[in-house]
């Protein structure tokens, strides 16, 4: 296709960043990183959010495409090389200074810098190295980077990159091997798999040089949870498991698709050891990350979990997104065009991938091969406490941090209140409330000082129902963003046309 | 019942403690309040109190030795709230910090200390919400501004976050309620002072001509993703009130 004349800035930005929006990922944290005088930026761990878009994700990054120019014909993806697109190119240059003027008016955290494949994955990666390269010595930038490794380059390029990004990512697109094969014909799992273990080990390597653990650090309640993901001696036998494939749904492929491939090993990088340059700055300090499609192919929750833990434990990601999947493209092997995106699947996973990262709960406590998928009345701790019901209820003034994660509704931080308050004075309900535990849901699951707070059954049936009842009008809101509601009197938030002359005159005699 | 009442300043408000304080006449006799005082209350003595800068640093060095630190800085964060009632939870925190020590502040079973907490949390979310959604503009490179309208006092808590992060940069965040401006000139340390409405009308003006604000708005409306749209979680995380001095959301 011929484009007549070359788009303008802002005609590249929308088409750039509207390519770009399926991206999940738009974090910022993960690395505190002071400011400088002489340059611009710096970084903080929690990450800061600087604007929420129409779909209430947060924007925190620049997210957009190098370029929408891509060799491959993925089926899911918007910039196939079969669709019909506007396709074009930042030049490092207008990408740097929009970045650098979008920063100073805090529009921005940084700069998340993806791309479509043009010519070749290492060509590609070339160009976004220097586009970032620019950004960071001649404009001095010390805000936020978020890098995409596109799997199939050089990883002499990918260490490049990594010593300028703050976090890398690669996307694992779809969980399991087949499915990869069936949607994405020109990338491979192996690829896939090859620079994450790569990004893996040079993180680990920088980490140790400066005298820090080899794996990244976990938010700090991680040490008080016997056999959360990330311990040690809970890692080895699970890993063992994953690796023999005992995964359900009798697909010993998909799991073995999913988590095996070589085991991270140092990738041999041509023999280059880290230039003397690249010798102060940070090896991706942030981590890695990476995000998957989910709804377009067959996996059940289960299945995915497991991926995800085996990511965490294996590859030490910081985070794995999940994206439900949305129609863009019409194909004999993709949902239909007119499906709903699987939205609250998708928020189910991630409370879930809360509850392994920060909780202390394993895959196989959630879901198990016999029950495949999330309960879409109840989130997954809920459902998890309710098939628990021997250990509850959990008294407030004795209990563990560890036992006290486990009540619906206390999340860290309350948990983390509750310890300390304790120690001074006695706790009631009123007190529990102030710090910020939701008593709609643990009410049914804590005693403070031997009571609860209502003369409460403690029974499955009973407790489900009125969890559910309090969660059934925000879970239709969730599954249909937008849709009708109940016809009222008063309001008229859909009415778009005024009253016209003849209107008020039938209201006046009373017709209408 | 006697009403000890100050300017809505920290050191106003620390030197109204001290006088309290010293004025002896029982914890439960007395009542602080920041003005104006909009409805005063029949059968009380109002009396005013100037701030006098050695009371001053007497109750700060008194919080920072006799409590700590951490109680200083929730303090202080509390003193910026918008609530005229945080200075009796303020003082009613302290009664009881003097008395039981830097073990008070994790006191949260305490009505007084979790009221102070409450304010904390609001003062500090807030902070935290203006880190992110405040919006400069320029005009032919020259300095960076912004106008804000925060419910509580917060440019103190967000200077240090801005001049870390823009070292090099003249910049200015005017508070268009308080009618004060944080100034930070390239290099040098950022300092406060008031602003005439004048100079806020001509801001409110210029902050029109910026030519960045167009290819923003561009990015933000090709960001969202239509398939999933949800005005209401929007709304959640960024309530139509912060919206007023955003870009994006400036017609």
């Amino acid at each position: 296709m011929k484009i007549k004349k070359e788009p303008d800035l802002e005609e590249k930005l929308k088409i750039l960043s509207d390519a770009a929006k399926y991206d999940v990922a738009c974090t910022s944290s993960g690395v505190d990183r002071k400011g400088e005088k002489g340059s611009l930026g710096n970084s903080r761990a929690c990450g800061i959010c600087h604007s929420f878009a129409a779909d209430g994700r947060c924007i925190s990054l620049l997210k957009v495409l190098l370029t929408n120019h891509c060799i491959y014909d993925c089926k899911y993806c918007i910039n196939r090389r079969s669709n019909q697109r506007i396709r074009t190119s930042f030049t490092p240059e207008e990408l740097c200074t929009i970045t650098i003027e979008f920063y100073k008016r805090n529009y921005i955290e940084g700069l998340f810098l993806s791309s479509g494949v043009i010519k070749n994955p290492t060509y590609t990666m070339e160009l976004m190295y220097r586009t970032l390269f620019l950004l960071r010595t001649r404009y001095h930038f010390r805000g936020y980077i978020h890098a995409k490794a596109v799997p199939g380059a050089a990883p002499e390029i990918i260490q490049e990159i990594g010593y300028l990004a703050d976090r890398m990512s690669v996307n694992m697109e779809l969980p399991t091997r087949e499915s990869l094969q069936l949607l994405a014909p020109g990338k491979s799992h192996q690829a896939i798999l090859r620079p994450m273990g790569q990004i893996r080990q040079q993180i680990q390597d920088y980490r140790l040089s400066i005298g820090k653990t080899a794996s990244m650090e976990r938010h700090f309640g991680n040490q008080y949870l016997a056999g959360n993901i990330f311990s040690s001696s809970g890692e080895k036998s699970r890993l063992a498991e994953a690796f023999t494939g005992t995964l359900p749904g009798g697909s010993r492929g998909a799991s073995e698709a999913a988590v095996t491939g070589p085991a991270p090993s140092p990738v041999p990088i041509g023999g280059k050891a880290p230039s003397p340059k690249d010798s102060h700055r940070p090896f991706a300090p942030a981590g890695q990350s990476t995000q998957m499609i989910i709804g377009a192919t067959p996996e059940n929750d289960y299945q995915l979990l497991k991926v995800t833990q085996a990511l965490y434990q294996q590859y030490d990601l910081k985070r794995v997104f999940f994206s439900a999947y949305i129609p863009l493209n019409e194909d004999r092997d993709l949902p239909a065009l007119d499906t709903a995106p699987p939205l609250l699947r998708e928020h189910r996973l991630y409370q879930a991938d809360w509850l392994l990262r920060y909780y202390g709960f394993q895959a196989d406590d959630l879901l198990s091969p016999s029950r495949p998928d999330f309960n879409i009345f109840l989130d997954p701790k809920c459902d998890w406490a309710l098939r628990h019901l021997e250990l509850f209820p959990i008294e407030i003034s004795t209990a563990s941090y560890q036992e006290l994660l486990k009540v619906p509704g206390i999340g860290n931080k309350s948990a983390w209140r509750i310890l300390q308050a304790r120690r001074c004075g006695r706790l009631d309900f009123s007190s529990l409330k102030t710090m910020g535990v939701v008593l709609k849901r643990a009410q049914y699951f804590i005693t403070c000082h031997g009571k609860m707070r209502y003369h409460i059954p403690v029974e499955e049936d009973f407790i489900t129902r009125q969890l559910t009842q309090n969660e059934k009008s925000s879970l239709w809101e969730l599954e249909h963003p937008r849709t009708y509601r109940q016809l009222s009197l008063f309001d008229d938030h859909f009415l778009e046309a005024a009253p016209t002359v003849e209107d008020s005159r039938k209201i006046l005699t009373g017709q209408l | 019942m006697v009403v000890f009442t100050c300017h809505d300043d920290f050191e106003s408000m620390m030197t109204c403690i001290y006088d309290a304080w010293a004025a002896r006449l029982g914890h439960s006799n007395i009542k602080l309040r920041v003005e104006p005082i909009e409805e005063p209350e029949l059968f009380c003595e109002y009396r005013h109190i100037h701030p006098d800068p050695e009371k001053y640093r007497k109750v700060i060095r008194s919080i920072r030795s006799k409590i700590s630190e951490n109680a200083y800085q929730d303090v202080y964060r509390a003193s910026m709230h918008w609530n005229p009632d945080k200075l009796d939870i303020i003082y009613r925190f302290l009664v009881l910090g003097f008395a039981m020590g830097p073990r008070v502040t994790r006191m949260l079973g305490e009505p007084y200390v979790a009221a102070l907490f409450d304010l904390d949390r609001k003062v500090t979310n807030e902070s935290h919400q203006f880190r992110e959604f405040i919006r400069f503009s320029r005009l032919n490179d020259q300095a960076l501004f912004s106008l804000i309208e925060p419910k509580c006092n917060i440019l103190t808590l967000v200077a240090p976050h801005f001049a870390d992060r823009m070292p090099s940069e003249n910049w200015l965040i005017a508070d268009k309620k308080r009618r004060i401006a944080l100034i930070h000139p390239s290099d040098k340390n950022y300092f406060l002072t008031p602003v005439t409405p004048q100079e806020l009308a001509h801001m409110e003006e210029a902050r029109k001509g910026d030519t960045y604000s167009s290819l923003w708005k561009a990015f933000f409306q090709a960001v969202g993703v239509e398939a999933r749209a949800n005005y209401r979680c929007q709304r959640n995380f960024l309530p139509l009130w912060y919206r007023k001095d955003m870009t994006e959301f400036s017609r």
